[in-house]
């Protein structure tokens, strides 16, 4: 096994390649520096915790449209069909909103992000044009595309791996199993336990599958304790129906979405949500029941 | 089960498409090019984190043309330390900015920060059954300090 760990998107970054087999282990490193290229890249484009970063740059100037590179355009274009299909409970404007609660620090630099933003500013004030590829803000406004843009450098760095046996992307808990691992087997995932932070309290096994997590346990707001850091645009609360809520997809990117928007919906909308789209829920309510839809 | 909506699955596998038909991943844009020297550098530490923790530093040998420059462009070791025991992390500056962040002796002292959220038999009898934990909470707290310890040395005096 090969494994590599760095930082990237405020988070910790681990990825392991089972070696051993038909790839050597130069070829694998090669592989696995690609998968952090694809990190970096996306993290330059969609940061929106760095002045410089491409999504920051192309948010300075209103009603004017902006060419964009692939690497912020994709995510957007994936951010703004979630806010569309949840109504606006997902929406990608909420960047203000979680600056003014404190998540707002650049975890490298330790520089803070104050922006000046028209409060009204909803996704639809987002334009993307597909042919000329650009982008244009009706209002200024702070995007936030945080899991989304994870998900999708989760997404981007499996591909680069996928022709390696078996492998682990896992972003801050967010985790892409490809292949099986070094016992031949399809990939053992932990639920992180609410509780208890040693323990997990539950388990599941997939191959080239990706799942992701949201739990009320985790950001918490440094300005205001009872807030965590998934917020309901509509509300401006955090939502507290669940604790954690898995989602099992196979891409990175849509999991990640589906977490956030299953969780900000509550527990029956988001069973809904899931078995509509397919994907499976594992859902942890505060009694610590497990519910599991989708045929797990 | 529900039939999987293809509309989803197609949205995501046209965004990892438009990324490599748009040739950014052949060519590379200009800030990962930029690096490579680096990277080139990079690949020849041991990744084991058996190394002494000498702090050397090895870059580019070309000086930074910009003239307000605050760190000298190449790759620091940064040492911290947290409840759970020292943590070392690799730091690689190009033109005044953090480019990689890596974690180098997980081999040592980051597993038990890692491991948080594995059930403690799997620990202890090593079969590690579980070996990836989804929604445990990774800070990245930790490795402020070690980072800073990079940065000071990078400083231009």
């Amino acid at each position: 096994m090969m494994r590599k760990t760095k930082l990237f998107m405020d988070t910790v970054v681990d990825i392991r390649v089972v070696t051993g087999h038909s790839i050597s282990e130069e070829e694998i490193e090669m592989k696995i520096n690609h998968a952090f290229d694809a990190f970096r890249k996306v993290e330059q484009a969609c940061s929106r915790f760095n002045p410089e970063s491409e999504l920051m740059r192309s948010s300075r100037e209103i009603n004017k449209p902006i060419p964009i590179s692939p690497y912020l355009f994709e995510p957007l274009k994936f951010a703004l069909e979630i806010a569309k299909g949840s109504n606006g409970l997902f929406d990608p404007t909420i960047g203000k909103l979680m600056e003014n609660y404190g998540f707002n620090q650049n975890y490298l630099t330790e520089k803070n992000m104050e922006s000046t933003t028209d409060t009204t500013a909803t996704f639809s004030d987002i334009v993307l044009n597909e042919y000329e590829r650009s982008l244009l803000l009706k209002k200024p406004l702070v995007i936030d595309l945080g899991a989304v843009a994870k998900g999708f450098a989760i997404d981007l760095a499996a591909n680069e791996l996928k022709e390696c046996d078996g492998f682990i992307v896992n972003a801050g808990g967010d985790v892409f199993a490809g292949g099986i691992n070094d016992k031949f087997n399809r990939w053992s995932i932990g639920i992180q336990h609410l509780y208890q932070q040693e323990k997990v309290i539950d388990c599941v096994e997939i191959s080239n599958e990706a799942i992701c997590t949201s739990g009320s346990y985790e950001r918490r707001s440094a300005k205001n304790p009872s807030m965590h850091h998934l917020i309901n645009p509509r509300t401006k609360r955090s939502e507290n129906h669940l604790v954690s809520l898995s989602i099992i997809a196979p891409f990175a990117m849509m999991a990640d979405a589906f977490s956030t928007v299953a969780f900000l919906s509550g527990v029956t909308k988001s069973k809904e949500i899931v078995e509509s789209t397919g994907v499976k829920g594992i859902f942890i309510k505060s009694d610590l029941d497990i519910v599991k839809v989708g045929g797990i | 089960m529900a039939k999987m909506d293809k509309k989803w699955i197609i949205l995501c596998s046209t965004a990892i498409a438009a990324i490599y038909t748009a040739g950014y991943v052949s060519t590379g844009d200009q800030a990962v090019a930029s690096i490579q020297p680096n990277q080139q550098v990079q690949m020849d530490i041991p990744s084991n984190g058996n190394q002494s923790n000498q702090n050397w530093q090895s870059g580019n040998v070309t000086e930074n043309s910009q003239s307000h420059s605050i760190y000298q462009d190449g790759i620091y070791v940064g040492m911290g330390s947290n409840r759970r025991g020292s943590i070392e992390v690799t730091v690689t500056i190009q033109n005044d900015k953090i480019t990689d962040v890596e974690i180098r002796n997980h081999n040592m002292h980051y597993p038990q920060y890692y491991t948080d959220g594995l059930p403690d038999e799997v620990l202890q009898s090593q079969s590690a059954r579980v070996q990836n934990v989804s929604g445990a909470t990774y800070s990245t707290d930790a490795f402020k300090d070690a980072v800073q310890d990079a940065l000071n040395q990078a400083q231009i005096s």
